[in-house]
């Protein structure tokens, strides 16, 4: 189980001069600091597949970077299966598996000692990163680059093994931030069927994405964040309940129009 | 730790472009355009021996031994011109090499119309050995003209050798040939073994921070669950042993190739001057880098995870490399000595330590304070680079 609770993070803003116009009338930006996150809340059981949406810069990322501990808080709490993020992030970390969106190989490394790599990180022995990397070769179809040098890997390729790094140790949590942006149709699918995957084995998972045909198929449920606040949180059928049983997409955009209101 | 630094390792070892700097460029590259450089040399030096001399002779019949000689020589080729034409242009077109003035006074009997003083107008510029081969003629000249003159005053051949040189000071040189030598190319040993070692830790260091950054690897290893100052550990040792490799491969085989190239006369000289430094001194000039590249380690990284991007990290690094020439630089002032403050400032006193061990004059009570000081800047370095691997601010700029 995952619990948020008003989570909040500023950052220092550098430069204020070499900002544009649209950045320097967000309200979030507040004197020398920005407030890229104000108030998050949400909670995903045990099974949940959770649908993190939000337009561009609404905090999403720093959101999920909060809760990987890659990013310290400035307010609020976060529990992993009742571990203190903020107070034990080492053990978190193991509780742990993350994809973030700007996620990358070691090019010289192939596919499968990039995974090796961070099993190894992880504490895990030989055998058990062995028969784990090939029990997420055979999920992900990676049986075929495997053991190439990632530097040439496709888009697909390379969001393949990244996935299988991120829960090389069968974390107790995903963390997916947009797990299938750039992919082909084919690979989207596998990494759908992964994701389900995970849930079938009762492992929560938390994915951002802005493709609602992903949301209406695996998640259960919906939190929109805008301007660094969780606007909406609840089931997909009480999402679709914000544009009076509509499609999602209406009921997104409903969802960010109350929200400026 | 020691995961990091293997997998760091894995991946040097398979970088081409890392290779190619640390282990093709001092091995093949800088021998090869030492040898290309000195073949040039050689070979312009050859060509300026061997080449004919167009010369023109004014005032030839006042010293007829000078001309006939001239005109005996093979690399000669006279060339009438008039007396009065403007000599400068004559050897801008390239009509004669050099002019040759003998004045009116010049004479056998020295006794009686003293020095002589002849003009030899040349375009001195460039590679040429026109003065050269010129005074060797004259010289020859003015041996016979003294034995004239000596014999003409009735002096004995003991007394010719006392009027040309009647006080003799002789050099009685206390320092032996280690300490000479050491002087002399003591301080440009250490300028060349930090620039090496810095070379070869900077591009390991640009892909371990800023690299990492750019591929999008940083945010995922900062979430394992490793203590960061292990990940720092295992960066800076893959750095260090970088420029620490780097370095002695450079050594190795500039001290190989310049056996090779020197053929001989260079091979006696390296053979007595290496044989007469002690494995000792060479154990304490190793020690004493080992600090030093810890500093450069420290500082790379800190600079390489600061920077957003592998070319940003890399202009860094450039301003680095200009700003530590100082005190390398400062090492091979004239009067710079391992005395009073010169012994506390940092990189200044390794590098004099190391030209102190080269000459075998290092007071080793003051070598071990002036590791033990480098070694703890380096250890405060160490422990910023931690600190700002902790800093979100530099981390997700």
């Amino acid at each position: 189980m995952i619990e948020i609770k008003n989570l909040a993070k500023k950052f220092v803003v550098e430069n204020p001069k070499k900002l544009s116009e649209q950045e320097k009338k967000d309200p979030r930006l507040k004197g020398r600091y920005f407030h890229s996150v104000l108030d998050v809340t949400f909670t995903v059981e045990k099974g949940q597949v959770l649908g993190l949406l939000g337009p561009n810069g609404a905090g999403k990322t720093t959101t999920l970077r909060m809760l990987s501990t890659a990013l310290q808080p400035n307010h609020g709490s976060v529990y992993i299966n009742e571990v203190n993020v903020l107070e034990d992030p080492l053990i978190a970390r193991q509780k742990i598996g993350f994809l973030s969106g700007t996620t990358g190989l070691y090019g010289r490394l192939t596919g499968r000692e990039n995974i090796e790599y961070f099993g190894q990180l992880h504490g895990m022995n030989k055998l058990q990163i062995e028969n784990r990397i090939e029990e997420l070769s055979a999920l992900l179809e990676m049986e075929t680059f495997l053991d190439r040098r990632s530097e040439n890997f496709s888009t697909g390729m390379k969001q393949k093994t990244s996935i299988a790094r991120a829960v090389i140790h069968n974390p107790e949590v995903v963390i997916l931030d947009e797990p299938t942006t750039g992919l082909d149709i084919m690979a989207t699918q596998t990494v759908l069927d992964f994701i389900r995957g995970l849930k079938n084995k009762g492992i929560p998972v938390i994915f951002s994405t802005h493709h609602l045909g992903e949301v209406e198929e695996l998640c259960d449920r919906v939190t929109v964040i805008d301007n660094g606040v969780s606007q909406f949180d609840g089931s997909v059928d009480e999402f679709r309940g914000q544009a009076q049983n509509q499609n999602l997409h209406a009921a997104f955009l409903a969802t960010i129009q109350q929200g400026e209101q | 730790m020691w995961l990091v630094l293997l997998k760091e390792l894995k991946e040097l070892v398979r970088d081409k472009k890392t290779l190619f700097f640390m282990i093709a460029v001092p091995i093949l590259v800088m021998p090869a355009f030492a040898g290309i450089a000195i073949y040039f040399a050689q070979n312009a030096a050859t060509e300026a021996q061997n080449k004919v001399l167009n010369y023109a002779l004014i005032g030839a019949e006042y010293a007829p031994e000078i001309d006939t000689k001239l005109l005996q020589l093979k690399g000669f080729n006279r060339i009438e011109i008039d007396p009065k034409a403007d000599y400068k242009k004559l050897i801008q077109d390239n009509t004669v090499d050099f002019v040759l003035e003998i004045p009116a006074n010049y004479s056998n009997d020295i006794l009686q119309t003293g020095q002589a003083l002849l003009k030899l107008h040349l375009n001195d510029s460039g590679l040429n050995r026109v003065f050269y081969r010129v005074n060797e003629i004259v010289d020859e000249q003015v041996k016979k003209l003294r034995e004239i003159a000596f014999k003409k005053l009735n002096l004995s051949e003991k007394q010719s050798v006392a009027v040309l040189k009647p006080i003799i000071l002789e050099k009685i040189n206390t320092a032996n040939t280690r300490e000479n030598w050491g002087e002399k190319i003591g301080g440009l040993i250490p300028y060349f073994i930090f620039i090496l070692c810095l070379q070869g830790a900077m591009f390991p260091a640009a892909d371990l921070g800023a690299g990492e950054k750019e591929r999008g690897t940083l945010e995922t290893l900062l979430i394992s669950p490793i203590e960061r100052y292990k990940i720092v550990l295992g960066k800076f040792l893959t750095i260090a042993f970088a420029g620490l490799t780097s370095a002695l491969i450079t050594v190795s085989s500039m001290a190989l190739w310049g056996v090779i190239l020197s053929q001989g006369l260079a091979i006696q000289f390296v053979v007595t001057f290496m044989s007469s430094i002690g494995a000792v001194d060479f154990i304490l000039m190793f020690l004493m880098l080992v600090p030093v590249v810890a500093i450069f380690a420290s500082i790379l990284l800190s600079l390489s995870i600061y920077a957003k991007s592998y070319k940003e990290a890399q202009s860094y690094m450039g301003t680095l490399m200009m700003l530590l020439f100082i005190p390398i630089f400062l090492a091979m002032a004239p009067g710079v000595e391992l005395k009073g403050a010169w012994a506390w400032v940092p990189l200044t006193n390794v590098a004099l330590a190391i030209k102190e061990l080269i000459k075998g004059t290092m007071d080793y009570f003051q070598l071990i304070a002036i590791f033990g000081s480098t070694a703890l800047i380096a250890v405060g370095l160490l422990a910023f680079c931690v600190n700002w691997f902790n800093k979100e601010k530099v981390l997700f700029r």
